[in-house]
């Protein structure tokens, strides 16, 4: 018997159920889905789900996509994780760091192994994840598994590369620095949370970032803590078989020793007034409001989150009754959005509307929060929430176009869950969602003192 | 220019239309549930007319985001919600293309929306002013005042083609949108929206003679004449010029180039794609000045180089198809530096193209470039939308299927292929420098009197790099102090 704990997840047989038909998927595999009514899963392929005994967890999802791979490694660090004061930001420096050498490739070898193979490979940091890409043909899987594996198993980087590599971040801070957005989030989250660890972004503060050269000694810890087995899920999907992507699993990565750390991140305490900041640009720009409320966690068990996924489209989306009136019909608003990402902690649900004239900041605003308001009392119509329903299955559907998309698309699933499967349970939750549940939902996280509203604009005038 | 003579008459050729028949297509037939649209025409910016900058653009930007005559737009929204589709447009020089991507499932319904927006659309006067807003907002905020780093490209692109009707961004002036009324659009459309200029591209599993129905639904077209003609390379005066734009921003943008007489039909371009991609690929830790520069010496984020239009880089890992022209620049993109080694970082740059072009490629750079290129085709053309934009450009271009095209043609260049074409397209003859920053003197200060601009580090050096910073901090910039112009960013897309 197998030391690994190994279990297949097919997809699911296909057959008639007649309620979930709006889900009715294997939708990218047409012919074989050619007659039937019935229901699958959302995530339409087959995968398969191994677990290495240090903990590292494998994913594969073999596609008809030919010759083309994607490896994507997903690593539970985000900036989420950076509970000391005076380090935000080093999540995200580690994925600069990671380019910068193992202990048997040097930098210039790494870059030499992935022009070989043609390569497209990057890495990006979010709040919980890091995650870290190569896109290639199939043959040089084994080449790229191998050193990639020794990057994440031993990195070695010395004082003055790591010194070097953290101006690379100032320089990315700078080139982000000239977007009034960036700036406004730093300051809508700093506002909202008072003690987790999601009041601070991803990039870090900049004078944290500039101390960054100072702190070789905890960027080694920090690796220490997270870049072990546990925290990470290597995902490949193309044109692979599982056989063969376990057993460069193991040989790459089955002598990776687990780690012991856990992060200690301060739960945020429930706020208890509404809370308000202002952001003064010093160039001319377009004014921008926030109105943010603290949100639930992602689920796929419980309805809180699904049933406001469901509602932010409805309500702000694009044919929403709010963006007819502000973007189309009166035309104050040239920008209107929702980001209510799925956190593992809860997180913002963020209504963002750029005004074209100052004179109407106040009255977006008061737009912005009647809405808000309205759904803690109405009811949202059932075939709106249908079609919305459809929208997010089709646009779920219209994403997976090639196995890199696909593979991008499971990324922030494999942080949440570490298995596809999470998908078509979340899209099952879907379902169920009432419009009673949405009322409810909406009344329970839309509260004033739960909410934060920042503004933005130029102290020189709306240009 | 016989050659250039030459690949216009060819596009003449390749894109005749006789009155009496359906417009050109391009088919992709295949078993995807995903049916991806590109509805191509040969018309763009370099059409504006005078004074009427932004006109090709307002016009695509109506049809994609306005009414149909019997929809208004927000229907059009209500019916393409729940399939999650919409119209995309994109207008550049010389190609104005609609895609989308709807699901089988929806084709009819989403064929039936995009039909009627391209085919008969309202004009509404509330859609044209709401177009027309995103445009001026996009050239004042987002472009002006939001990212440096394509303010600084774009207006490389102005400097080098004032004059030529590449000369203003595809969104167009300020002025000239203001100039423009609805009349301006709906004449526009008439004149340019034709058989004559279009392409139809279909792709995915579509249902057995879709295509003829498209065809047939297309050729109620007027069938109109051609725009195309040949665009002349653009007049570069001798020398190296400089353009500091000005702005409050905490850092210094660079980015620097020269039009070329190369496009991807010409026989030198794959050459001289070898060179581009070592020198300095795309958002990518291979390319040889984003070693120097950031990765040995920490200047920045990033340096690449480019032989072909690639807007919205920052955003992206791979260009995004039909914006083929008959002229493009090589261009160098320098991403923010501290305003402190803003003039070291310039040197740098204009040093390390020096090496390119004075020593080119090692057979060792060469061999394993070409390996890079052959197979990142694959990664190039890996979605069906991807693969269809290519195959629409390869026929602009003339150049049979993109990826066979490369492959064969990088198989068989050799090294001194490679270095020739450097020698025959690279060089500083008419270089352009645009500089985005709110400091303009120490650039000032270095042309008019090479002060030298000494770098130091937060760490030690090798002592290679160390010696070569002692050339680097009095590198030349080879600028006349008369040929400097300092602009304010509100005097930018005026």
């Amino acid at each position: 018997m197998s030391i690994f704990a190994a279990r297949r997840v097919a997809r699911r047989d296909l057959v008639a159920v007649a309620v979930i038909a709006a889900l009715a998927l294997a939708l990218l595999y047409r012919s074989q889905a050619a007659g039937e009514t019935g229901s699958g899963n959302l995530f339409p392929y087959a995968y398969f789900v191994d677990d290495l005994p240090n903990g590292l967890r494998l994913v594969t999802v073999p596609t008809d996509y030919p010759n083309m791979v994607a490896l994507y490694v997903v690593v539970r660090a985000g900036s989420r994780d950076e509970v000391e004061a005076g380090k935000s930001g080093y999540a995200h420096l580690f994925e600069h760091l990671m380019f910068r050498g193992s202990e048997n490739y040097t930098p210039e070898q790494r870059d030499a192994v992935m022009k070989r193979a043609g390569a497209d490979t990057n890495a990006s940091t979010n709040q919980d994840r890091t995650t870290y890409y190569a896109v290639f043909s199939k043959e040089d899987l084994d080449e790229v598994l191998a050193e990639e594996a020794d990057r994440f198993q031993r990195l070695k980087y010395a004082e003055p590369a790591y010194k070097t590599e953290s101006l690379a971040v100032l320089g990315e801070y700078n080139k982000n620095s000239s977007e009034p957005l960036r700036k406004l989030n730093e300051v809508l989250y700093q506002t909202a949370f008072t003690r987790h660890t999601y009041a601070h972004t991803t990039m870090g503060y900049l004078q944290d970032i500039q101390d960054m050269p100072n702190q070789y000694a905890y960027s080694l810890e920090f690796y220490n803590r997270f870049y072990r087995p546990e925290y990470v899920t290597v995902v490949i999907v193309g044109d692979v078989a599982r056989d063969a992507t376990l057993a460069l699993a193991k040989k790459y990565f089955g002598g990776w020793e687990r780690g012991s750390h856990v992060p200690a991140i301060p739960p945020e305490l429930p706020q208890m007034e509404s809370r308000t900041a202002h952001v003064d640009w010093s160039s001319p720009t377009l004014p921008w409001v926030a109105v943010a409320f603290k949100g639930p966690a992602y689920s796929d068990e419980v309805k809180d989150k699904v049933a406001l996924d469901l509602l932010s489209d409805v309500a702000f989306g694009s044919n929403s009754e709010l963006h007819r009136r502000l973007v189309l019909e009166e035309q104050k608003v040239d920008e209107l959005f929702v980001d209510f990402a799925n956190h593992p902690d809860p997180e913002l649900f963020t209504v963002y509307a750029r005004i074209k004239n100052a004179n109407d900041i106040d009255g977006v605003r008061e737009q912005v929060l009647s809405t808000f308001a309205r759904f803690t009392t109405d009811t949202v119509d059932q075939a709106k929430l249908d079609a919305t329903r459809s929208r997010i299955r089709y646009s779920f559907a219209l994403r997976m176009n090639s196995s890199p998309a696909i593979a991008a698309s499971l990324a922030p699933y494999i942080l949440l869950r570490r298995t596809p499967d999470t998908i078509n349970k979340v899209f099952a939750l879907y379902q169920q969602v009432t419009p009673q549940d949405i009322r409810t939902m909406a009344a329970k996280y839309f509260t004033e003192t739960n909410r934060t509203i920042v503004t933005l604009a130029s102290k020189t005038g709306s240009q | 220019m016989a050659r250039r003579i030459l690949f216009v008459l060819m596009l003449g050729a390749l894109l005749q239309t006789p009155a009496f028949t359906q417009a050109p297509s391009v088919l992709q037939p295949g078993t995807s549930p995903l049916i991806v649209f590109r509805i191509l025409f040969t018309t763009g910016a370099a059409y504006d007319a005078a004074g009427k900058e932004g006109l090709a653009s307002l016009t695509a930007a109506l049809l994609a985001e306005g009414g149909s005559r019997s929809m208004t737009y927000q229907q059009i929204v209500d019916a393409m919600y729940p399939m999650a589709t919409s119209v995309n447009w994109q207008v550049d020089k010389e190609m104005t293309v609609f895609s989308g991507t709807t699901h089988v499932e929806n084709l009819d319904k989403y064929y039936a929306l995009l039909k009627q927006m391209l085919l008969d659309p309202g004009f509404r006067l509330e859609d044209f002013t709401r177009v027309r807003d995103a445009a001026v907002n996009f050239i004042k905020v987002s472009l002006r005042e939001s990212n440096d780093e394509e303010l600084g490209k774009e207006y490389l692109y102005n400097v080098i083609y004032a004059g030529h009707p590449y000369g203003h961004h595809n969104r167009g002036t300020l002025s000239g949108l203001q100039r423009i009324t609805l009349d301006d659009v709906r004449a526009f459309y008439r004149a340019h929206y034709t058989r004559a200029n279009l392409v139809l591209g279909l792709a995915g599993g579509y249902p057995k003679d879709f295509d003829t129905k498209l065809a047939m639904d297309f050729a109620r077209l007027p069938a109109g004449t051609s725009d195309r003609k040949a665009f002349e390379a653009p007049a570069a005066a001798a020398g190296t010029r400089l353009a500091i734009v000005t702005r409050d921003t905490r850092s210094t943008a660079i980015s620097l180039g020269f039009p070329i007489d190369v496009n991807r039909s010409s026989p030198d371009w794959p050459a001289l794609s070898v060179a581009v991609s070592h020198f300095g690929q795309h958002r990518s830790s291979n390319g040889y000045l984003y070693g120097r520069l950031r990765e040995a010496r920490g200047l920045n984020y990033g340096d690449y180089a480019y032989l072909e239009y690639f807007p919205r880089g920052m955003f992206q890992f791979t260009p995004d198809p039909n914006l083929a022209r008959q002229q493009q620049i090589f261009q160098i993109w320098i991403r923010p530096v501290e305003v402190a080694t803003g003039v070291f970082t310039l040197r740098a740059a204009l040093y390390e193209y020096d090496t390119l072009i004075r020593a080119g490629l090692s057979t060792e750079e060469f061999e394993a470039t070409r390996q890079f290129l052959t197979k990142y085709s694959n990664i190039l053309t890996q979605t069906q939308s991807a693969r269809l934009g290519y195959a629409l450009d390869s026929r602009y271009y003339g150049i049979g299927d993109y990826n066979s095209y490369l492959r064969d043609a990088l198989a068989r260049l050799t090294v001194e292929d490679v270095n020739g074409a450097i020698r025959r397209h690279l060089s500083t003859k008419a270089m352009r420098i645009v500089v985005v920053t709110r400091d303009a003197k120490p650039f000032e200060e270095a042309v008019a009197k090479n002060t030298p601009s000494p770098i130091a580090y937060n760490a030690p050096k090798p002592k290679e790099i160390m010696e070569e910073d002692a050339v680097i901090q009095s590198y030349r910039l080879n600028v006349k102090p008369q040929d400097v112009t300092v602009v304010p960013v509100e005097r930018v897309f005026e």
